[in-house]
């Protein structure tokens, strides 16, 4: 359903006191991969490896340097502002930082019912209001949550009116940019827990950034390991996990600090 | 909201901030019922009272006219008030405009910006002063000038501001669910600009007072007839040694008007959003 | 004598609505070359206890208002600002979480370390700087004698959390207060920074205080864990103990929330709920509105420490016990 083809993000940065020396960064290099119908694929990377300018290339945040991304087989890095606002329903994003994402100045009904507005969702704002109290619900929010603004909430419950806002237009494709890595780890399971119910019910592929391996372990069923913008091994996660094959998903896998001796009792699969 | 609860509870947390718009509340009273307060018509010439010292009936004495001081004192809050709002609504409206607009396109801001950093090279009172030999004195005019002054200023400033927002996740994620320019810009940007938006606007009413009292100190400022504490300076500064009453008054006025402003500015400004603090340090 | 000796500290912080307590009766000891993890979820008091040990709390937000801390056997709390800065620094300092921050961008890295020897060992400029040189190398930065000229711009996030360390052993001192040391940083990055400090401590015997969110992170570092819910410690051990016979359905919760790397789980047991606001007045056990095993009692009496095994203490009425598989 996506597939992303050869894809790179330079940055160029002017250095020097009158910006005349400019240095090129490679934030993204020449990455490919696909993610199919309902599949979720892990970005993994520590900071500064490129994998957040992935997720914001595609959803055109950034411009990339060269490269495609065929999603239903349009080119859609080749669109105009214009013909990619159609596509932006299907491609939806979750931001990290539940505290800045959410324009401080708006309630939660007047956040959620502006994507319903920009693209044609809801005839009129009862029908607008329905469908955001719907989806309130299906995130675990009360629809009292409907009147009130960002500051009013927690970290958890803010991530949550996040996730409503992506969700509430039914996209087909969700790029989680560090979804969970600025919550506490109570409230990080309880939003994985969410993502992931909210993922298999809608059957939405996803793209899943993080940098914690323990998370992308729970949630994806592919992943990829980005190293200095470039992809370094892409696979199944239980061959990743279990049999990694780059230097350097070793190190990083070697470098997670495990608990010794706890008896999990969590589902095992 | 909670804007205008913060707010009330900044300026009324202090007792000096309080005091400061209390005056300011006077100055508007006297600016709205000048009429009502002012025991004589401030332009009304009684040569026999001429320079009468401060007593009743002339409560701040007479000028060389002999015309009420305390009258003219009173209109003369109308006139800053004029002024004060007048440079305030040009200033805020062109300034931020330009500096929003620059921000968000950056190719329209490296040409505006540039504008604007010409008209802030030149000291503030020059700028006016080449600007008023332009122009004919006139209320209108001077507020048009004062307001073009310090709408570079507030220009800068909310270029900052605005580049900053824009550098914000939930903008971002505005951009992301769809949103076009002018939804960005009017739904996600502008709101968060409102209460640095008015921390600014106090500071403009504040330094036009200053500014519109020099340029009329100067001659070139409102015309000579119209009671305006700027003109009274002007006029009376030749009895200063027989009569300081007539230079002390407006002068005392200007004085309280603008520091009070100030301090309702400082309060407003430890209200609002703490990223913008730093950025708006007076004009 | 024990290094550190916390004993029932309270601290409470400034509202509009008067006083509130975030940090209720906590106790520890650190022995000489000892190690004890405080962990807990964000707002929980673990910060606040290490700014209150290092003195660093000026009661313009937070305040102690009661127990004591002992160095030594010297009551901390109480010290004039110029009686504590004999001891910070110098037998007892502190490594912030922000490597990006805590350092002054316009100070070469070797005279920020140099400062911290003048104040306290009145080193020569020369001395001071070779003492420098032979800290860097001693926290692994490459070309020490080069580096210690660079800004510290100049740097990378690890090395400068590793200058941060310099800094703080600079003095040798006897216990350091690491406060979320390797939260900014990589996995990889972390794992060097905490194998640095396992290995100074070997070489100093000095005793370290490890604040920190990630469970993980403590397990592999700590010998001693308290873990802290609400401004109170509701279980705390040897940290084999503690994680091989959880008995706090806290620590339970949050060992369950933490989606594991080395094995496939198909749901996660999330803790329900969230954590009341600090303001909200909880009768009772402080965790039984989140808690699945909560009964009556729970809702009206606190519980007060019950021994496990050993050293293994918890806050619990239905403490877990040793099987594991209690739930």
């Amino acid at each position: 359903m996506l597939r992303v083809c050869n894809l790179k993000t330079f940055f160029r940065i002017g250095a020097g006191l009158f910006g005349r020396k400019r240095i090129t960064v490679k934030a993204v290099d020449d990455v490919s991969f696909e993610i199919g119908e309902g599949e979720v694929l892990g970005l993994v990377g520590e900071s500064g490896s490129g994998k957040s300018t992935v997720g914001r290339t595609l959803t055109r945040l950034e411009k990339p340097t060269s490269g495609k991304a065929y999603f239903d087989g349009q080119d859609i890095l080749k669109l105009s502002a214009r013909q990619f606002r159609p596509v932006r329903r299907h491609v939806q994003m979750i931001f990290q930082d539940p505290y800045a994402s959410l324009n401080p100045r708006l309630s939660v009904e007047a956040t959620l019912a502006e994507p319903l507005r920009i693209h044609g969702l809801a005839g009129n704002r009862s029908e607008a209001r329905e469908k955001i109290g719907r989806i309130l619900e299906r995130v675990g929010l009360e629809p009292e949550a409907m009147k009130k603004f960002p500051h009013e909430f927690s970290g958890g419950q803010r991530q949550r009116i996040g996730i409503a806002r992506v969700m509430v237009l039914a996209p087909r494709l969700v790029i989680a940019d560090e979804a969970v890595s600025a919550l506490d780890s109570s409230i990080q399971a309880q939003i994985l827990n969410l993502i992931g119910r909210l993922q298999r019910e809608n059957n939405v592929s996803m793209l899943f950034i993080s940098h914690d391996l323990g998370v992308v372990r729970y949630v994806c069923d592919r992943v990829a390991v980005m190293h200095r913008g470039r992809i370094v091994e892409l696979g199944g996660k239980s061959r990743i996990f279990s049999r990694p094959e780059h230097e350097y998903t070793k190190a990083l896998l070697g470098a997670v600090p495990r608990i010794p001796r706890f008896d999990y009792t969590g589902r095992e699969k | 909201m909670t804007l205008l609860g913060s707010i009330g509870s900044a300026v009324f947390g202090r007792w000096l901030a309080t005091t400061g718009l209390i005056w300011l509340a006077l100055v508007a009273i006297s600016a709205v019922a000048a009429p009502l307060i002012a025991p004589f018509d401030p332009l009304e010439i009684n040569p026999i009272e001429r320079l009468s010292e401060p007593a009743p009936p002339y409560l701040f004495g007479t000028d060389h006219f002999g015309r009420d001081t305390f009258s003219r004192a009173v209109y003369g809050a109308r006139m800053a008030s004029i002024i004060g709002c007048g440079s305030v609504l040009v200033a805020l409206f062109a300034g931020g405009l330009c500096g929003m607009l620059s921000a968000y396109f950056p190719q329209l801001g490296h040409v505006l910006m540039r504008v604007v950093d010409v008209l802030m090279a030149f000291p503030a009172l020059l700028l006016a002063l080449v600007l008023m030999t332009l122009l004919e004195r006139s209320v209108i005019n001077t507020v048009i000038v004062i307001g073009i002054v310090y709408a570079a200023t507030t220009a800068r400033i909310l270029y900052g501001m605005t580049l900053k927002l824009k550098g914000e996740v939930f903008v971002d994620a505005a951009i992301c669910t769809g949103a076009g320019h002018s939804s960005v810009l009017l739904r996600h940007i502008f709101p968060n600009l409102i209460s640095p938006l008015l921390v600014q606007a106090s500071f403009v009413f504040a330094f036009s007072q200053l500014q519109a009292a020099a340029l009329d100190f100067l001659g070139l400022g409102l015309p000579p007839e119209v009671p305006s504490w700027g003109n009274m300076l002007a006029e009376e500064r030749i009895y200063i040694t027989r009569a300081p009453w007539l230079l002390i008054f407006p002068g005392a006025l200007i004085i309280l008007t603008v520091f009070s402003l100030n301090l309702v500015g400082d309060a407003i400004r430890d209200a609002i959003d703490p990223r913008f603090r730093g950025d708006i340090a007076g004009v | 004598m024990p290094l550190l000796d916390v004993s029932e500290l309270e601290i409470s912080v400034h509202s509009t609505g008067g006083d509130i307590a975030v940090v209720k009766g906590v106790s520890f000891q650190v022995n000489k070359s000892g190690t004890i993890g405080i962990v807990g979820e964000s707002g929980c008091g673990k910060s606040l206890t290490s700014l209150a040990i290092m003195g660093l709390l000026d009661g313009s937000q937070a305040r102690t208002t009661g127990g004591t801390v002992r160095f030594e056997g010297t009551e901390l709390l109480g010290l004039t600002m110029r009686e504590r800065r004999k001891i910070m620094g110098n037998q007892m300092s502190m490594i912030f979480q922000e490597p990006m921050t805590s350092l002054n961008p316009v100070y070469r890295v070797g005279d920020q370390i140099a400062e911290a020897l003048r104040q306290h060992r009145s080193l020569t400029r020369k001395a001071a700087r070779e003492r420098a040189i032979e800290l860097l190398r001693m926290v692994r930065i490459p070309r020490p004698d080069e580096r210690i000229d660079c800004f510290p711009h100049q740097l990378s996030g690890g090395q400068r959390q590793r200058v941060m360390v310099a800094i703080a052993i600079a003095c040798e001192p006897k216990l350091l207060i690491a406060d979320e040391p390797t939260t900014a940083l990589d996995v990889t990055v972390q794992k060097e920074i905490l194998g640095l400090l396992r290995d100074l401590q070997e070489q100093t015997g000095m005793a370290v205080v490890l604040i920190s969110h990630d469970l993980g992170v403590v397990a592999e570092t700590c010998d001693f864990v308290a873990i802290m819910y609400r401004g109170k410690i509701v279980e705390t051990g040897r940290a084999e103990d503690v994680f091989s016979s959880v008995a706090h359905p806290y620590t339970r919760g949050l060992l369950n929330s933490i989606p594991p790397v080395d094995r496939d789980v198909e749901v996660l047991n999330e803790i329900p709920g969230r954590v009341p606001s600090i303001e909200q007045n909880v009768p009772g056990c402080s965790f039984h509105s989140r808690c699945t095993i909560a009964a009556g009692i729970c809702r009206e009496i606190d519980p007060e420490f019950s021994t496990v095994s050993g050293k293994h203490e918890v806050r619990c009425h239905f403490a877990l016990g040793s099987n594991n598989r209690a739930e």
